[in-house]
C-alpha cells in the first residue's frame, strides 16, 4: 500500500468505527445503569497483577467523551493526513493515532492500579511520538522533551499515590481501594489526594504544571492536538475524579480543604490560561492556553463538589459535579472542533500565525462557520453548550453561601471573581481568534489563495459542531446522562422544574430563591423574537424599498487600503496587554536605524518587537532546571571514565551492602 | 393554556413592546438634558424616533471586504437584546418567561450581542473598526466580570437568579441600607456608565478616532442596519436602568403581579419616572466629566469589580 489515500482510509476508518463501538459500549452501560466487568485469569503467584476491566458509570461517561471526539477526529483525519502525503509516513500517524485512542479507552476501563499505570504510560508515550511526528523541526523535538518530562513527573506522583493506597490495602485492585475509602487515616487520605491532584493535574494541565500544553499542542499534527486537548486532558480529569470520589471519598468537614485546594488550583488555572491566551497570536498556542482555562473551570466545579460533599450538602454536591462533568463533555467537543478548524486553516495557509491570516471566511466558508460555532460555545455565550455548563458552575458558586464556614465562603467568593474575569476575557479572546483569522482581508498570499478544506474534514467538524448545538439547545440529554453516570438523581439537582424535563433548575431554599433555565424555551423565544422583528421590519419599511450598494471600505480619501492598515492579533490585544502589564511584563524594544548618525530626524527603519514573559517559566521552571543541572554537574564528577575508580565504587557498594546485611536490625 | 397563563404572557408581551417603543424616547431625554446643561437648546426629545425612521428609509452601503458576519450582526444584536429585555421585569414585577431564563441568561445574551458587534468591527477591514474592537475587548473583559459580580451580590442578598423572584424580593424588602447592597449599587452604577457607552468611558456623540469605542465598531453601518443597532442600544440602556431601579430602588413597585391594577399602574409609572430620573442623572454626570484616557478607564472598571467584591465580603462576614 504505497498510496497515501488508501493508507489513510485503512488507518482512520477503523479508528472511527471502533470509536463508535466505544460510544455504543458506554451508552449501553449508561442506559442499563449496570457496570460492565471483564477479568483475565489471575497470574499464578501475582494476584495483584491481573488484567481486569470494570466499566462503571464514571468510566462509561469518559468513554463517551473519548468515543464521540475520536470518531469525529478520525473522520477528519482522512482528509488531514493528505497534508502529510509524500512528506511523512501516514502509516505511522494512523497506527499511533489508533493506539492512542485505544490506550485512553483502556485507561478508563481498567480496574487495577498496575494496569492503569501501564496503559497510562502507553498513552503518554504514544502521544509523545505523535507530538514529535514532524520531527524535522527542532522546536517540535524541544516541546516533545518538555512534554515527556512533565508527563513523567505526573506519572511518578500518580504511582506514589497508588503505592500509598497499596500499602494501606495490600492490593492493587481498584475494588479494594474503593472498599478502603472510608477507613483511610486522615493523613493518608490527604497525601493520596495531593499526590493525585498534582499527578493528574500535570496531565490535565493545571497551573503551574501547564507549561507543556502550549508547547506540545502546537507541535503536534492538528488532529492529534484535537485528541490531546479534547480527550487526553479529560483522561487526566477522569483519574482525578476516580481518586477523589471513589478512593478518597470526602465525607467529613475536615476534608473540605481538599476541595478548597482544587477550587484554588482551578480558578487560578482558568485565569492564568485565559490571560496568556488573550495575548497569543499563534492560533494553536492560544487554543492550548484555553485548554488550561477550561480545565481550570472543570477542576473548580469538581472542587466545589468536594467542598459541598464534605459538609453533606448532597444536592449542591450533585449540582457542582454536574457542572464540572458537563463542562468536561463540552470542552471535549468544542476544543476538538476548534483544533480541527485550526488544522484546516493550517493545512490551507501553511501557517499558524494569525497575523498571516485574514479573509478566510470567504475562502473557507464552512470551516469558518464551524470555528465560529466553537468560538461562541467556548466563550460561554448562549445558546450553545458552553453557556449551560458555565451557568451551572455559576449556580454552584452562588450556592457557596450555604457552606457553614466563613473562610470557605470567602475563598469561593474570590474564586468567583477569578471565574468572572475568565469569562470576560474568554469572549474577548475569541473575538480576536475568530476575527483576525477569518474576517477582514487576507494578510498574506497564502491566506489569499486558501481554499476550502476537503469534505472528510468538514464531515468530522460537522459531528462536533452539531454536538455543540445539541448540547446547548437540549441540555437535558447531557444532564440525564451525567446523572445516570454518577448515580445521582436528577431530582436532587432539578428540584425546581417549571418546564418539566426541559429545565435545568435549582431551588436552594424553596421556590423563593429558585434559579432555572430552559434552553429549548429560550431557543423558541429567540426564534419568535427574530420572526417578529423580521415582520416588523417588513411592515415598518414605510413603503420605501431600500437598496444595498456594495463599495470598498471608506479609506479617508487616501487611496485604497491594503492589508498593512488592518489590525493584527498583536495590535488587537494591546490594550489588554497594557491593562494586565504587571502580569505579562511586556517587553517592547524599539530599534531605530538612521540614515546617518549625525541626523536623528530621518529614520531609515524602525523595528518594534514586543514580547510577553511567561512568569511560570521564568520564576519556577528555569530556576528549578538550573538547580537540577547544577546538582547533576556535581554528581557527574564521580564518572571519571577510569576503570579502576569504577572498581572502587563496586567495592564500596559491596561493603555497604554487606554491612547492611550484617547490621540489619 | 389557562387564562392566567395567557394573561401573564400578554403582560410580558405588552411590557416588551413598551420597552422597545419607549427606549428611543429615553435616549432623546438624555440628549436633551445634556444639551440643556451645556446651555444649548438641543433637539426635540423625539429626535431619536425621527432619526430611526429616516435611517429606515435610507439605502445601505456595505463594504466589499466584509462578510455575512457584518450583514447579520445588526439582526443578531437586535434579537439578542430584545430577547434579553423579555426576561427583565421592567414595569411590572414579572417577566413571563423568567422560569425559562434568568439574569445570567440576560448577561449571556448581552454578551452575545457584544461579541458580534466586536466581530463586525473587524470585518470591514478598516483600522477604525479595529480600534473600536480592540478597546471594546479590553473594556468588555472588565465590564462583564463587574456586571456578573454585581448580580452575584444581589442574588446572594435576595436568593436565586430568577429575575421575577429577585425583583419581587427587592420590592418586598424595600430599599436595603446594607453595606452589601450599597457596594453593589456603586459597582452597578459604574458598570451602567460603561455598558451603555457613556462618558467617561466612551463618548456616544463623537466620531473622533482618539475617543471612539462603540461608535468605531459601527462606523461602516448605514441605513436599516444602523437603525437596528441604535435601537438595540437604546433598549439595552432602558432595560439596564430599569433593572437598577427595580433591584436597588424598588420604591412603589408592588411585590407581586396579583397586587391589583392600581398598584401595578402606579408601580409602572414610578418605574418610568425613576428610569427617566436616572437617565437624566447619567446625562448630567456626562456633562461634568471629561473622557478618560483609555487605560485609566480600566482603573475605574477595576474599582467597580473591587466594590462588588467588598459587597460580597460584607455579605459573608
Amino acid at each position: 500500500m504505497r498510496d497515501p489515500r488508501r493508507e489513510a482510509i485503512a488507518s482512520f476508518v477503523p479508528a472511527a468505527a471502533s470509536s463508535l463501538l466505544t460510544v455504543a459500549l458506554s451508552v449501553s452501560v449508561l442506559l442499563s445503569a449496570s457496570a460492565f466487568r471483564l477479568s483475565s485469569p489471575m497470574i499464578e503467584g501475582m494476584p495483584s497483577i491481573s488484567l481486569s476491566f470494570y466499566v462503571d458509570g464514571t468510566a462509561a461517561f469518559f468513554m463517551l467523551i473519548i468515543g464521540l471526539v475520536s470518531a469525529s477526529v478520525s473522520i477528519y483525519s482522512l482528509g488531514y493526513a493528505g497534508s502529510y502525503s509524500g512528506k511523512h509516513s501516514i502509516k505511522v500517524l494512523g497506527s499511533m493515532l489508533n493506539l492512542f485512542v485505544l490506550s485512553m479507552v483502556l485507561v478508563t476501563a481498567t480496574n487495577n492500579a498496575f494496569s492503569f499505570l501501564l496503559f497510562w504510560e502507553l498513552m503518554s508515550l504514544v502521544s509523545f511520538i505523535l507530538v514529535v511526528y514532524e520531527h524535522e523541526k527542532e522546536a517540535n523535538l524541544r516541546s516533545g522533551i518538555t512534554y515527556l518530562i512533565m508527563t513523567h513527573i505526573g506519572t511518578a506522583l500518580i504511582t506514589a499515590a497508588f503505592l500509598v493506597l497499596y500499602f494501606q490495602t495490600g492490593s492493587l485492585s481498584f475494588d479494594s481501594f474503593r472498599s478502603a475509602a472510608g477507613h483511610l487515616a486522615p493523613f493518608t487520605k490527604d497525601l493520596v489526594f495531593v499526590l493525585a491532584l498534582v499527578g493528574f493535574g500535570t496531565k490535565a494541565g493545571l497551573v503551574p504544571m501547564h507549561i507543556w500544553l502550549p508547547r506540545a499542542h502546537p507541535s503536534a499534527p492538528s488532529n492529534v492536538s484535537a485528541l490531546m486537548s479534547g480527550v487526553m486532558l479529560k483522561v487526566g480529569i477522569y483519574g482525578l475524579v476516580r481518586v477523589t470520589l471513589d478512593f478518597v471519598a470526602p465525607s467529613t468537614p475536615a476534608d473540605a480543604w481538599l476541595g478548597l485546594l482544587m477550587v484554588v488550583a482551578g480558578s487560578s488555572s482558568a485565569l492564568v490560561g485565559v490571560l496568556y491566551a488573550s495575548v497569543e497570536h499563534d492560533i494553536k498556542r492560544a487554543l492550548a492556553y484555553h485548554s488550561v482555562e477550561n480545565i481550570g473551570i472543570i477542576v473548580l466545579g469538581l472542587g466545589l463538589s468536594v467542598v459541598f460533599m464534605s459538609f453533606g450538602l448532597e444536592s449542591l454536591a450533585a449540582l457542582a459535579l454536574l457542572a464540572s462533568m458537563y463542562h468536561s463533555l463540552n470542552h471535549a467537543v468544542f476544543k476538538g472542533l476548534l483544533f480541527m478548524g485550526a488544522g484546516s486553516v493550517l493545512m490551507r495557509t501553511g501557517t499558524a500565525d494569525m497575523n498571516q491570516m485574514g479573509g478566510l471566511v470567504k475562502k473557507m466558508p464552512w470551516t469558518s462557520l464551524f470555528f465560529l460555532i466553537g468560538s461562541i460555545a467556548i466563550a460561554g455565550l448562549p445558546p450553545l453548550n458552553g453557556f449551560i455548563s458555565e451557568w451551572l458552575t455559576m449556580q454552584a458558586l452562588l450556592s457557596s453561601s450555604q457552606v457553614p464556614n466563613v473562610v470557605l465562603q470567602l475563598s469561593i467568593g474570590f474564586a468567583s471573581i477569578a471565574f468572572a474575569l475568565t469569562l470576560g476575557l474568554a469572549s474577548a479572546t475569541f473575538v480576536k481568534l475568530f476575527g483576525i483569522s477569518f474576517l477582514s482581508r487576507p494578510r498574506s498570499k497564502a491566506a489569499e489563495d486558501a481554499t476550502e478544506a476537503p469534505r472528510s474534514m468538514l464531515a468530522g467538524m460537522t459531528i462536533a459542531g452539531s454536538l455543540c448545538v445539541v448540547l446547548g439547545a437540549l441540555p437535558f440529554v447531557a444532564t440525564s446522562t451525567i446523572a445516570s453516570a454518577f448515580g445521582f438523581d436528577m431530582g436532587l439537582v432539578s428540584t425546581y422544574a417549571p418546564f418539566g424535563p426541559l429545565t435545568v433548575g435549582y431551588a436552594a431554599g424553596g421556590l423563593k430563591s429558585a434559579s432555572s433555565l430552559s434552553m429549548p424555551t429560550v431557543v423558541l423565544l429567540v426564534g419568535s423574537v427574530g420572526a417578529a422583528l423580521l415582520g416588523f421590519v417588513a411592515v415598518a419599511g414605510f413603503g420605501r424599498k431600500t437598496t444595498t450598494r456594495r463599495y470598498t471600505t471608506w479609506e479617508g480619501g487616501f487611496g485604497a487600503l491594503d492589508e498593512r492598515t488592518e489590525y493584527t492579533a498583536t495590535s488587537l490585544s494591546q490594550p489588554i496587554r497594557t491593562v494586565f502589564k504587571s502580569f505579562f511584563r511586556p517587553r517592547t524594544e524599539v530599534d531605530r536605524k538612521y540614515h546617518s548618525d549625525s541626523n536623528k530626524l530621518t529614520k531609515r527603519s524602525v523595528t518594534v518587537t514586543t514580547e510577553t514573559r511567561e512568569i511560570f517559566e521564568d520564576q519556577l521552571y528555569s530556576p528549578a532546571t538550573r538547580a537540577v543541572v547544577a546538582v547533576l554537574d556535581r554528581v557527574r564528577r564521580i564518572q571519571t571514565g577510569k576503570i579502576n575508580s569504577y572498581l572502587l565504587y563496586v567495592m564500596i557498594a559491596t561493603i555497604l551492602l554487606l554491612a547492611l546485611v550484617v547490621f540489619q536490625p | 393554556m389557562t387564562a392566567q397563563a395567557l394573561e401573564v404572557v400578554a403582560i410580558g408581551a405588552l411590557q416588551l413592546v413598551a420597552v422597545f417603543a419607549l427606549a428611543p424616547l429615553l435616549t432623546g431625554i438624555m440628549r436633551k438634558v445634556k444639551a440643556r446643561t451645556q446651555k444649548r437648546i438641543g433637539a426635540s426629545v423625539f429626535q431619536p424616533y425621527y432619526d430611526l425612521s429616516k435611517l429606515w428609509r435610507k439605502d445601505e452601503v456595505v463594504s466589499d471586504y466584509s462578510s455575512w458576519i457584518f450583514r447579520s450582526t445588526p439582526w443578531i444584536v437586535a434579537v439578542a437584546t430584545i430577547t434579553a429585555a423579555l426576561f427583565i421585569p421592567v414595569f411590572v414585577p414579572l417577566s413571563p418567561f423568567s422560569a425559562a431564563g434568568d439574569v445570567l441568561l440576560v448577561l449571556g445574551l448581552l454578551a452575545l450581542a457584544r461579541f458580534f458587534t466586536m466581530l463586525a468591527g473587524i470585518d470591514a477591514a478598516s483600522a477604525f473598526g479595529g480600534i473600536g474592537t480592540s478597546r471594546e475587548m479590553m473594556m468588555s473583559s472588565l465590564i462583564e466580570p463587574g456586571l456578573f459580580l454585581t448580580i452575584f451580590v444581589v442574588s446572594l442578598t435576595f436568593g436565586g437568579t430568577n429575575l421575577t423572584s429577585l425583583v419581587s424580593a427587592a420590592a418586598r424588602t424595600g430599599i436595603v441600607i446594607a453595606p452589601t447592597m450599597l457596594f453593589g449599587l456603586i459597582s452597578f452604577l459604574i458598570i451602567i456608565f460603561a455598558e451603555t457607552g457613556r462618558l467617561p468611558f466612551d463618548n456616544p456623540a463623537t466620531h473622533l478616532e482618539l475617543t471612539m469605542v462603540h461608535e468605531a465598531m459601527l462606523l461602516e453601518y448605514s441605513g436599516r442596519s444602523l437603525a437596528l443597532i441604535e435601537w438595540s442600544q437604546s433598549t439595552k440602556q432602558l432595560a439596564l436602568l430599569a433593572l437598577l431601579a427595580n433591584l436597588f430602588l424598588p420604591l412603589g413597585m408592588p411585590a407581586s403581579i396579583d397586587a391589583g391594577l392600581l398598584p401595578l399602574g402606579v408601580g409602572a409609572l414610578m418605574t418610568l419616572a425613576k428610569v427617566a430620573l436616572l437617565a437624566m442623572a447619567v446625562a448630567y454626570v456626562e456633562t461634568r466629566v471629561a473622557k478618560w484616557r483609555l487605560f485609566r478607564v480600566a482603573d475605574l472598571l477595576t474599582a467597580a469589580i473591587a466594590s462588588a467584591m467588598v459587597g460580597m465580603i460584607f455579605f459573608y462576614l
